[in-house]
């Protein structure tokens, strides 16, 4: 069974690299899956009609409970026989239907085959999972197909079906893992021997049977398929009259045995199928179009099959398979007539086709073979499961409404049977008679139709066969008189039932101008699908403009908020606050704290650029003062070069910007008095939260272990241990980040972006152009005068030349940068360190720069920064290598001592180096946000001359 | 086998200070990063399969006992991330570099490459990280990396953009590092597992805070509702490839901080209301987010927010059956997200423009990118057989079992989202390659004349570079394509991973004593 399906798939998927040699015998060469599927079915009948079974299996996902469980049975035989054998003969038609320069033939075939591979496997599971896998495959091939012709109504009618169907069928889901986790197994055959209890048993069922329902066109779900036949006929033909609506009912007719005596099942089918029946007759009767006449046809027949299934009695379940089997042998057959009438006659309309029983009567006698088994007359199956149906509700005690209802629905039946063959074939008095058209392959479109008719006739007078299978599967229901499938039980009420049904309805098409003319109307279910879709547009657009307002402080205000409500709520729960508290060790903490808070608070209101800059720079120095305070140099000295370098870049930004902030020509998103109000709560939220969190702790902190293996490490700066040594690979990770920040300013600045679009695919700015802009604005070493310092005829960045400036930067340069190189190398046992070093040598040729231009920067550091920084990342990240290789842990350093001629006793630890790589990095991010800035700048100003 | 856990991070790194000096050698930026990151990739297969056969690795760098040093783990749940997202990244480079050869975008700018390795170091060292600042370090590398990627080829709007997504990140980024000094100052340790040990000697109150302040942290960075703002206004505006990186990888491995802090911190017997509460803001408001929409890459950003949902969902549950279906998922969703994207990216090729308002015919006129966007697109919205239907089936399957009212009511939200994602992609679907053909493009399709696509890339014309450059970058969506069936392929083996890597997280034992063991001896 698993290879008889694999192959639908595997042929699915390589017809369509066939279809452009094969053309339209592509369809021919894909009916070998189903026919397949036909003859191994039939091979397999004898054994499941006598109550046996076949079954495979095959893991999926075991932890989820996914199995593909398959298991051949009779009421699975009756669906494969159907759907395989409605499979062949339609994808026969389809190599005569379709013209041979139609687009798509290959991807129509391969959906076809996988649809029938998908139906077949849905038949087959017995697995509730399985299954629903295979009913969604069915409902997206369903998809692809009524939106094969492309145009906006095929559009609307696919996406209509898939989300009707995929939306209740998601319903069916949670049904189907709350049904299976109530039984603790998806297995459909163990479920059937044992089924399950309960609260959650009952709300499965209800949910499941809302995805049958949606499935099988049931009213309200019905509106998608009239929609849907929009499709090509065949894809109509197959998909929704034979196959996949029948999925619904034949998911009832599977899980009717356990729990068609849960307390809402027998309400809620027999009603539904009913209202099913009869609206969908009803509206079939007024209906001008003849392929929505049959599509209308079948919702009201499978309002019957639900009525007939959900039962849940042996007779009901007895005329339920044949009419299952009747509806799709008649109703494919009615398709594929309706579809040589539509190529005949170039139109669907009811009034369209005037007179063509005359010029086709082999088409007429299919179609007439068809309507009659439709309408229930004798001897053919339609007929068989009519007097079954009526006998099934004449003697159980069941409420009689519900067989009125069935026999009005049958008489509305005949009367669109009538329609259908009065509409397609007869002669209409006050149409024109069409020129007649050439009747070209008649015979390959003719044959399928006949066939499918001739097999309604065909089983209708073998009741006795039908009834075998048939009993096989009804036999599980208990009770009920011993009632047979036949075509002739004697003058039993159901046979005048029969009469009665078959006159009125042949009463109704006299009055067929009346009907259509009446006012009752119906409820329009795609109303509603499109009131529902429209609802949720509008839900969506509100929603999201109200939230999504583009806003930073808006964005920034929320996060914050949230910040300060979420763990705040916990936080005040707590609610101890410490007994004793020490408000500061020395008094200059309090007048630093209040120096940083006044600066701060100075930066939010400052008016002038710079003002804030120089403030923002007086909290970083309060910042760091307060760790000299502490006892932490190496930080304090790290922070002071930091907001120095800072401030530097920022008198090169600031000349790009107006010299105040921008005032607001608009209320502000967020008012200043609540900006400056959650400031305050989240200071007062992170302070308490620190003072909750430090006197709660009961342990002593690591750090105390860093100072025992200080020694160890070789060091005595454990500062610049845990940076090199103990932690390093917190510090790559942020020397990466400075290496990235540096590139970053750099791709940012040196291109250009004013009014140059550049989007994927745009090749307006290519590599060559970003060269050259890049080779304008940083010139090359040797392009630098050399010979003397400060000698360059070009005057500084930031203003004109200043000769006590030059002659300190000649005196100090060259004392910072044996300075940075004393910090790098001390750094393992006094203050200092890569970090500071590099800082140190940056600001160096920042005073450089400053004082000479971009000529003189080139001159003192003749390199690409970028590859000072690469080459510091290097180094840095080499630094893992050493340690790694000789087989401990990465980062592990060693400490080598050796005395040396002149140098006497050294010691180099070999984190030392990675300590260099600190350097570079730092040193190559000065220079190149030097460059990058510098460059706009004095380019800015030779345009500005 | 320890050697092999730190290779994912410093590889990346030394090549990527390699590349910085040889900017020039656009071949050896190819290779190299090609390389690198196809060793990260065996890498971190070797990973998943040691650790997965005898449970975490723990790596003790610079050699120094566990609460000293910092400590690298490689445990079931980081392997298989780590795998997941280095393939992806991998798959990305390659569509890159086809881009870079056919010319039809401005190549990689010189620093693209080794930006990107960083990246990818940031990202491995955030899945493999042991220790909270580390963890935080490994962040910082990734974002840092992102505020490049981001902006690279600046336009104005990507600058714009550019500033919303630094700033909502370094706020992010603050507050981590607040969070990490709070665990310090109340624990005395930033050691995962040495923190996780002390965390349960906390007065519940703290605990409970320090837990709220680290979901909020992650939150941001996860973009979940409401602190998702910055994603839908910054993704869209990048690069596709840098997007699709960005969708796939960036809000998942803050996922994956999320998973790893709440369970190793922050142990819980019951469901968490908060986070369940959390989850159904973020599925519901992002999938009408993405309904709203009329650009398909806005589209797909709001998806992804509200796709985040999915695994707070698994998470909040703190079962073995939740957190294996958020594990689950994260993988389908790393690999969709990306596949989409990139589908996005190659629509693009061929329209320039991902408006739905001027993109039509596609099925017809790229039937190739029809089909890279339709199986993900069905993936994503959870239609069987594909890999999203698989993980949200586990999720569903966790939550119902969960048998509290609120797992109930956040099971129908998710249900809803699923079918309201299915709504997105139909419409996208029908538009863009089911709709009429946008009019002024059909006429200079027919100007052009050839089949090579009718947006900018006919302009470059059609020479053997701009053919194998196209072609590679088709095979490398199509690659993902594969990759995301074989998740579905896979799904049993998938599954059974997960739900060991759940039991990792629950029963914590193991990953202490893998970290701590040598301070107890």
């Amino acid at each position: 069974m698993l290879v008889l399906l694999l192959s639908h798939f595997g042929l699915a998927a390589s017809v369509p690299f066939v279809a452009r040699r094969l053309g339209r015998a592509t369809f021919v060469l894909a009916a070998a899956a189903p026919a397949a599927a036909l003859v191994w079915a039939g091979f397999r009948l004898a054994e499941v009609v006598s109550g046996g079974s076949v079954t495979a299996s095959l893991a999926w996902a075991p932890q989820l409970g996914l199995w593909f469980a398959l298991r051949f049975d009779a009421l699975a035989s009756a669906m494969v026989a159907l759907v395989a054998g409605v499979g062949v003969v339609v994808l026969v038609y389809c190599s005569r239907y379709f013209e041979r320069d139609e687009p798509g033939l290959g991807r129509m075939a391969g959906l076809l085959v996988a649809f029938a591979g998908a139906m077949l496997g849905l038949v087959l599971a017995d697995h509730l999972l399985a299954l629903y896998v295979f009913w969604e495959l069915t409902t997206v091939c369903s998809f692809l197909l009524i939106g094969h012709r492309r145009d906006e109504e095929s559009r609307h009618a696919a996406v209509h079906a898939l989300l009707v169907t995929t939306g209740l069928g998601l319903f069916m889901l949670v049904g189907l893992v709350l049904l299976g986790q109530a039984a603790d197994t998806y297995r459909i055959s163990a479920l059937l021997a044992e089924p399950p209890e309960g609260g959650p048993v009952s709300v499965a069922v209800v949910l499941i049977l809302l995805g049958a329902f949606a499935k099988s066109a049931q009213v309200p779900f019905h509106g998608w398929l009239p929609a849907a036949m929009v499709a090509p006929t065949p894809v109509s033909a197959y998909l929704h009259a034979a196959a996949m609506v029948q999925a619904g009912v034949y998911l009832v007719a599977r899980l009717a045995p356990a729990f068609a005596d849960v307390a809402a099942w027998r309400p809620l089918v027999l009603s539904v199928g009913l209202v099913t029946m009869l609206q969908g007759g009803w509206r079939a009767l007024r209906e001008d179009d003849l392929k929505r006449l049959l599509a209308l046809g079948t919702v009201s027949q499978l309002g019957l099959l639900m009525v007939l299934f959900g039962a849940g009695s042996r007779t009901a379940a007895l005329a339920g398979v044949a009419v299952l089997l009747a509806h799709g042998l008649f109703k494919a057959a009615l398709f594929l007539t309706a579809g040589v009438a539509d190529r005949q006659t170039g139109t669907t309309r009811l009034d369209g086709s005037t007179g063509l029983w005359r010029r086709m009567p082999g088409l007429f006698g299919a179609a007439v073979l068809a309507a009659a088994s439709m309408a229930g007359l004798p001897p053919l199956l339609g007929y068989v499961g009519k007097e079954a149906a009526y006998e099934a509700f004449l003697h159980e005690g069941v409420p009689a409404l519900v067989l009125a209802g069935i026999v009005a629905g049958s008489i509305l039946t005949v009367g669109y049977s009538v329609r259908y063959l009065w509409g397609a074939f007869g002669g209409k008095p006050h149409t024109l008679t069409a020129a007649p058209v050439p009747l070209p392959r008649v015979l390959g479109l003719v044959a399928p139709a006949a066939t499918l008719a001739l097999a309604s006739l065909g089983l209708g007078l073998l009741p006795g066969e039908v009834h075998v299978l048939a009993a096989a599967y009804a036999d599980v229901f208990a009770g009920g008189e011993e009632y047979h499938l036949a075509l002739w039980s004697g003058w039993t009420p159901a046979f005048l039932l029969s009469a009665v049904t078959i006159a009125a309805g042949l009463a109704l098409h006299p009055l067929r101008q009346w009907i259509e003319g009446a006012v009752v109307r119906v409820p329009d279910a795609g109303a509603v699908y499109r009131a529902t879709l429209r609802g949720l547009d509008l839900a969506a657009v509100t929603v999201t403009r109200r939230i999504q307002v583009g806003s930073l402080p808006v964005y920034l205000t929320v996060i914050l908020t949230t910040l300060v409500a979420t763990p705040g709520v916990a936080l005040v729960s707590h609610g101890a606050l410490p007994s004793t508290l020490r408000l500061w060790d020395t008094p200059v903490q309090l007048m630093l704290g209040l120096l940083i808070l006044t600066a701060s608070a100075g930066v939010a209101v400052a008016r002038r650029r710079f003002t804030a800059v120089l403030l923002l720079g007086a909290a970083g120095y309060g910042v760091a003062a307060l760790f000299v305070v502490h006892g932490a140099p190496d930080l304090a000295l790290a922070q002071f070069l930091v907001e120095t370098l800072l401030l530097v870049v920022f008198l090169f930004v600031l000349r790009r910007l107006p010299p105040r902030f921008l005032e607001a020509r608009q209320r502000p998103p967020v008012s200043h008095a609540g900006a400056a109000a959650l400031a305050g709560l989240l200071g007062v939220f992170v302070g308490g939260f620190f003072l909750l969190a430090a006197t709660a702790r009961r342990w002593p902190s690591v750090s105390a272990g860093y100072l025992d293996r200080a020694r160890e490490a070789g060091g005595t700066n454990i500062v610049n241990l845990i940076l090199v040594d103990f932690r390093a690979l917190d510090t790559l990770g942020e020397v990466s980040v400075l290496a990235v920040a540096a590139t970053g300013v750099a791709s940012l600045v040196l291109v250009a972006w004013r009014g140059v679009g550049g989007g994927d695919g745009d090749p307006a700015m290519t590599e060559e152009s970003e060269k050259r802009r890049r080779r304008r604005l940083t010139p090359r070493a040797r392009e630098a005068p050399r010979r003397r310092w400060l000698a360059a005829p070009y005057g500084p960045p930031l203003g004109p030349r200043s000769v006590l400036l030059e002659a300190a930067t000649r005196i100090v340069v060259p004392t910072a940068l044996v300075l940075s190189a004393y910090l790098l190398l001390a750094g393992h046992e006094r203050t200092g360190g890569g970090f500071a070093g590099g800082l140190v040598a940056g600001m160096a040729f920042v005073l450089r720069y400053v004082a000479g231009g971009r000529y003189e920067l080139t001159a003192a550091a003749p390199v690409r920064p970028a590859s000072v920084i690469g080459l510091g990342l290097f180094v840095a990240a080499g630094m893992a290598v050493p340690g790694w290789v000789g087989g401990g842990e990465i980062f592990a350093g060693t400490v080598l001592e050796a005395t040396l001629p002149v140098l006497g006793h050294v010691k180099l630890v070999t984190s030392f180096f990675f300590d260099l790589g600190i350097y570079l990095v730092v040193v190559g991010l000065v220079l190149e946000i030097l460059t990058a800035l510098g460059a706009q700048v004095e380019e800015e100003g030779g345009l500005a001359q | 086998m320890n050697l092999l856990v730190p290779l994912p991070v410093v590889l990346p790194l030394l090549a990527s200070g390699v590349l910085l000096v040889a900017r020039r050698h656009v071949l050896l930026q190819r290779l190299l990063s090609l390389a690198v990151l196809g060793a990260v990739t065996v890498d971190a297969a070797v990973l998943l399969v040691a650790a997965d056969r005898g449970g975490p690795l723990a790596v003790q760098t610079a050699g120094w006992a566990a609460p000293l040093s910092v400590t690298l783990v490689a445990d079931r749940l980081s392997a298989l991330l780590l795998l997941v997202s280095s393939l992806v990244v991998l798959i990305v480079l390659l569509y890159a570099i086809g881009q870079g050869v056919s010319g039809t975008s401005e190549a990689e700018p010189t620093v693209f490459h080794p930006i990107y390795l960083t990246l990818a170091a940031g990202v491995g060292l955030a899945f493999l990280s042991g220790d909270l600042f580390n963890l935080f370090v490994g962040f910082e590398v990734m974002l840092a990396s992102s505020y490049v990627l981001l902006t690279l080829s600046p336009t104005r709007e990507r600058v714009r953009a550019g500033m919303t997504y630094t700033v909502t990140s370094i706020t992010s980024s603050i507050l981590f590092l607040t969070a990490i000094g709070l665990c310090y100052a109340a624990a005395g340790t930033v050691n995962l597992a040495h923190l996780a040990a002390r965390m349960d000697g906390l007065p519940a109150g703290i605990r409970e805070a320090l837990g709220a302040l680290l979901l909020v942290v992650f939150g941001v960075k996860a973009a979940v509702v409401p602190l998702h703002f910055w994603l839908p206004d910054s993704y869209p505006v990048a690069l596709s490839k840098i997007t699709a990186v960005f969708a796939a990888l960036l809000t998942k491995v803050a996922v994956y901080g999320l998973i790893r802090t709440q369970t190793l911190l922050f142990p819980r017997e019951d469901v968490s209301a908060l986070l369940l509460v959390l989850a159904m803001a973020t599925l519901l408001v992002g999938i009408l987010g993405a309904l709203a929409q009329e650009d398909i890459n806005r589209a797909l950003s709001f998806t992804l927010v509200a796709h985040i949902g999915y695994m707070l969902f698994g998470l909040a549950l703190f079962s073995l059956a939740g957190l294996a279906g958020a594990i689950l998922y994260l993988v389908h969703h790393i690999l969709v997200q990306a596949a989409l994207f990139l589908a996005s990216g190659l629509l693009q090729r061929h329209r320039g423009t991902t408006s739905l308002r001027s993109l039509g015919g596609l099925a017809d006129d790229a039937p190739r990118v029809a089909l890279l966007f339709f199986a993900p697109a069905m993936s994503i919205s959870g239609i069987p057989p594909l890999a999203g239907f698989v993980a949200k089936l586990g999720l569903l399957q966790a939550g119902l079992a969960a048998g509290s009212i609120l797992a109930y009511a956040a099971a129908a939200t998710a249900v809803a989202t699923s079918l309201l994602t299915l709504v997105v992609m139909a419409r996208i679907w029908v538009t863009a390659f089911w709709g009429a053909p946008p009019q002024a493009d059909r006429q200079a399709g027919e100007q052009a004349g050839g089949q090579a696509g009718r947006g900018p890339a006919a302009r470059v014309g059609s020479t053997r570079a701009v053919r194998f450059g196209f072609s590679l970058m088709d095979g490398t969506a199509m690659a993902l394509l594969i990759v995301g069936l074989a998740v579905a392929a896979l799904a049993g083996p998938l599954s059974a991973v997960s739900a060991r890597a759940a039991d990792g997280l629950l029963d914590r034992t193991p990953y202490r004593q893998a970290v701590l063991q040598e301070v107890r001896s």
